[in-house]
Order: structure tokens, then sequence, then C-alpha cells
């Protein structure tokens, strides 16, 4: 960090930094409303019979799921991001398993270090072409072929597909998740949080199933915080973005 | 609830309302904004390279590295959000899945906001108002980390050593107890439906776990990229076999 203020005493590299957080602030402002617009625009815009009050129930739902992760995570890459890249890594996405070791890979090639301004500026060249590479094969073969490929299967396996491609996404995220966080004490407090919470209060208290996962979120961090091994130094979390 | 919805809400026709125009339009603006960024570091750096001691060409070389690293994470997610096309229409697909967010964060969202309006994710009940519905909070959640970084960026670079003297063990333990706890609950919640639902996140959750352990015997990091992909294939594959050998109960 100290380098960051030491260099930008140098006018040029002053000017850099106001350009790129003002240019990043203002498409990142433009990409948030652009993608909530699209909803929006359903709800409105169809008779869908759509409530501000499901609207809300969803809401709240999703964010006690997730509102720790919205803080934690941008607190989390910042010091390995920096200012400009930050406005870049938070809307392009996948950013443990794809930008970063991109960044790696562009200042292991022309030899920078990470923390100095060369460092910096390497990382920030090497994610706009992993933006290029990425938008380019989501227009390509997502938004094209892909289109295409959907049209083309038949009807029956896409309804298939549709009714069980959650379960299949979520028993890969899980193991994936419990291998790379490796906190077994924090993974078996979350699984007999979620049996209790699911199979024994929400059947006895029905009202509890919309923030059901709300609450398994709240009391396995709760928990794991007041049972957390005092002598274990803990090992760095993987996040989802 | 549901007494609210509309006929056409209770039409399960996803795709006619998933792929109208003018969310392509929206969608394409999103992608239109990354370009723009991208143009304007690239330009900014550009200018900036002899303050920083970095040449026009190592400039070049890094943008080329960070491109070709890109490769096949990229691909990675193109199959997943590929697998999830039918679900959300493509629009959707190529802001939530693509860009924004990620196929566990966006799926997730998509199934709790779902349970809300008591139905399942792509379910014979997942009507196109209830793909509304999920499509927002969707949406809304992933506002929550752009937010976020709007409001926490310039913050964190005036250096405010308050948010860095979090107690670094709350910072480790209570964001991994949040994630495994959000999935955990969505995972237990599928052991509640059909017995296609339960063999799934079995083979789903199985093949990853092989995926992980050959990643790790033969040091071949990409199978841990594609390990996601893969293992939403072996678990559609399999789910469609038992769905029609006559497992799930007539819908």
């Amino acid at each position: 960090m100290s380098s960051r203020t030491a260099a930008a005493t140098s006018g040029s590299i002053a000017e850099f930094d106001r350009t790129t957080t003002r240019w990043g602030r203002i498409t990142m402002i433009t990409a948030l409303i652009l993608s909530l617009a699209a909803p929006v625009y359903l709800v409105f815009s169809t008779d869908l019979g759509i409530t501000g009050s499901m609207i809300w129930a969803a809401y709240l739902a999703v964010a006690a799921a997730f509102f720790v992760l919205w803080f934690v995570e941008p607190i989390t890459y910042f010091p390995v991001l920096g200012p400009a890249a930050m406005y870049q890594a938070f809307m392009i996405g996948n950013i443990a398993n794809k930008l970063l070791p991109s960044a790696l890979v562009a200042q292991a090639t022309i030899g920078a270090k990470a923390g100095t301004k060369r460092g910096e500026f390497s990382a920030l060249m090497a994610i706009c072409g992993a933006a290029m590479v990425h938008v380019f094969s989501m227009l390509l073969f997502v938004g094209v072929l892909g289109t295409y490929l959907v049209s083309i299967i038949p009807a029956d396996v896409v309804d298939v597909a549709r009714l069980y491609i959650f379960p299949s996404i979520i028993g890969a995220v899980l193991v994936q998740l419990i291998v790379t966080v490796r906190q077994p004490r924090v993974t078996v407090i979350a699984f007999a949080v979620a049996l209790l919470v699911l199979f024994v209060l929400v059947p006895a208290v029905p009202a509890l199933a919309k923030p059901a996962t709300g609450i398994v979120v709240l009391l396995t961090a709760t928990l794991a915080w007041f049972l957390r091994s005092r002598k274990d130094a803990a090992a760095p979390t993987t996040l989802v973005n | 609830m549901k007494t609210t919805l509309t006929p056409e809400g209770a039409s399960t026709d996803i795709l006619g309302i998933a792929n109208l125009p003018v969310l392509w339009v929206l969608a394409i603006g999103v992608f239109g904004a990354i370009i723009v960024q991208s143009l304007v570091y690239m330009k900014a750096a550009k200018k900036a390279g002899p303050a920083a001691d970095i040449s026009a060409a190592e400039l070049k070389d890094s943008f080329r590295a960070g491109a070709v690293a890109a490769i096949g994470p990229s691909l990675a997610v193109v199959l997943v959000s590929i697998a999830l096309l039918t679900l959300f229409g493509t629009p959707a697909v190529l802001v939530r899945i693509g860009l924004v967010g990620s196929a566990a964060t966006e799926s997730a969202s998509a199934s709790l906001a779902a349970g809300t309006m008591g139905a399942a994710l792509g379910g014979p009940d997942y009507t196109q108002a209830v793909f509304v519905v999920a499509f927002m909070a969707m949406s809304l959640s992933g506002a929550g980390w752009m937010l976020a970084t709007l409001i926490l960026t310039p913050i964190l670079t005036r250096g405010d050593s308050k948010l860095r003297r979090v107690n670094p063990a709350l910072m480790m333990i209570v964001p991994a107890a949040a994630l495994i706890g959000a999935f955990a609950s969505l995972g237990v919640a599928e052991f509640g439906k059909t017995p296609v639902h339960i063999i799934s996140i079995l083979v789903s959750a199985a093949t990853m776990f092989v995926c992980l352990l050959l990643a790790k015997a033969m040091s071949a990091s990409w199978l841990r990229e594609w390990g996601l992909g893969i293992s939403i294939l072996v678990g559609l594959a399999v789910a469609y076999i038992a769905h029609t050998s006559g497992m799930a109960p007539a819908a």
C-alpha cells in the first residue's frame, strides 16, 4: 500500500488514478443500472400480477443468505487488486478462478513484482485481456451458439434438464466449497444446523420456511464463531465470485 | 399469494419472456460497459506507463498473457452457462452467470427466490412470474456486491485502517460459515424433494469429488476449472436416465 501513496506524487500516476477511478465508477454504475433495468422492465411491461411484497420476500431471503459476503469479498480482494482493478473485477466476476490467475501469469511474464506500480499496471492489463477473451467467448459461444443449441435440443430433454439442473449444480458447488475452505468444524456445524432447521424447525413452524436459509446462515456463523478452535491459525477463505 | 397472479403469470413458457429483445439490448449494454472500461484503462495505462516504469511492449505482453490465461476458465464458464440457458434465457445468463455473479451464487439466489413463491427452480410450478421474481432477486443480490465495491473502494483507497483492523479470526470464520451455511441449507433442502433430485445432487457431488481428486493426483488444474461443468453434465445425464426410467412422480 505504501508504494501506491508514494508513487501518487508523480503527476502521471496521479492522473492515471484519477482517470481509472472516474471511469471505473462510471462504467460500474452503468452496468449496475442496466443489469437492474432488465428485471424491472419485465415486472412493469408484463401483466403477470407480480406484487411488491413478492419481490421484498424474495429479496429478504437472498439478502439474508448473502449480505455478509457482499461486504467481505471487496475487503478481501482490495489488497490484491488495488482500486482500479476493483471496478473491473466485481463487474466481470469469476475473480478467484480467472482474473487473479491471469494477473499472476502476466506479472511473471514481464518479471514484475506484485505490490509495485509495475505489478499493478501489469495486472490491470492482464485483467483487460482476460475481460476481452471472456466477453468475446460469452457472446459467441453462449449468446449465439448456446441459444441455437438450446433451440435444437429435444423439448423433453430440455424439460428434464431444467428440472434437475439446480441439484446438479449445488452438489458440486458444496463439495468444491468444503474442499477449498478446509474448515471441517464449520462444515459440520453448517450441515447440523441445516438439517435441524429444515427438517425439525420448519415442519414445526411452517412460517419459517421462507427465511430458512437466512436462519441457517446466521446460526452457522454465530455457532462457528463461539465454537471456533482457539489454537488453529485459520486458513484463507475461498470466496464464490 | 399465488392468487394475485394473472393467468399470464402462471404460464411456464419461460423463454417466451426471458429472451425478449429489450433484455438482449440491456445485456449487450453491460458488455459494452466492460469493453469501454477496458479501453479507457488501457489508454490510461499506456499514458502513465513510463511513470510506472513499464514499457509499451511490457503492457502489451501483460495483456496477451492475461488473455491467454483466461481462455480455459472462460470456456469452463461457457459450458456452465449453456446448461443454465433453459432456466433463465440467454440475456439473464449472459449478465448474471457470465459476468457479475457466478453459477453458484446466482442459481442459489434464484432458488431462494423461487422458494418464497412456493415454487422450485425448473419444476412444474416454475412459471413466468416465478422466473421474473427470481431474476429480480438475482439482480438485486448482484447489485449488493457492486454497491459494496462502489462504497468500500474509496474508503479502502484512503487507507482507512478501521476496516483493516477487523479481527482476522472473525474475517476467516464468519465468511466461510456464511458461505457453507447458505449452500449447505440449499443442498439439504434438495433431499426433501423427489428421489431423482437426491440422485442428481449425490452424483454431482461425487463427480466433483473425483474431479478434485484427479486434479490433485495428476496436478491437472484444468480439472478444477472444468469440475463444475463436468459435474452438472454427469448429474443431468444420470437424472435423465433416472427420470425416464420412471423414478420421478408424474408431474
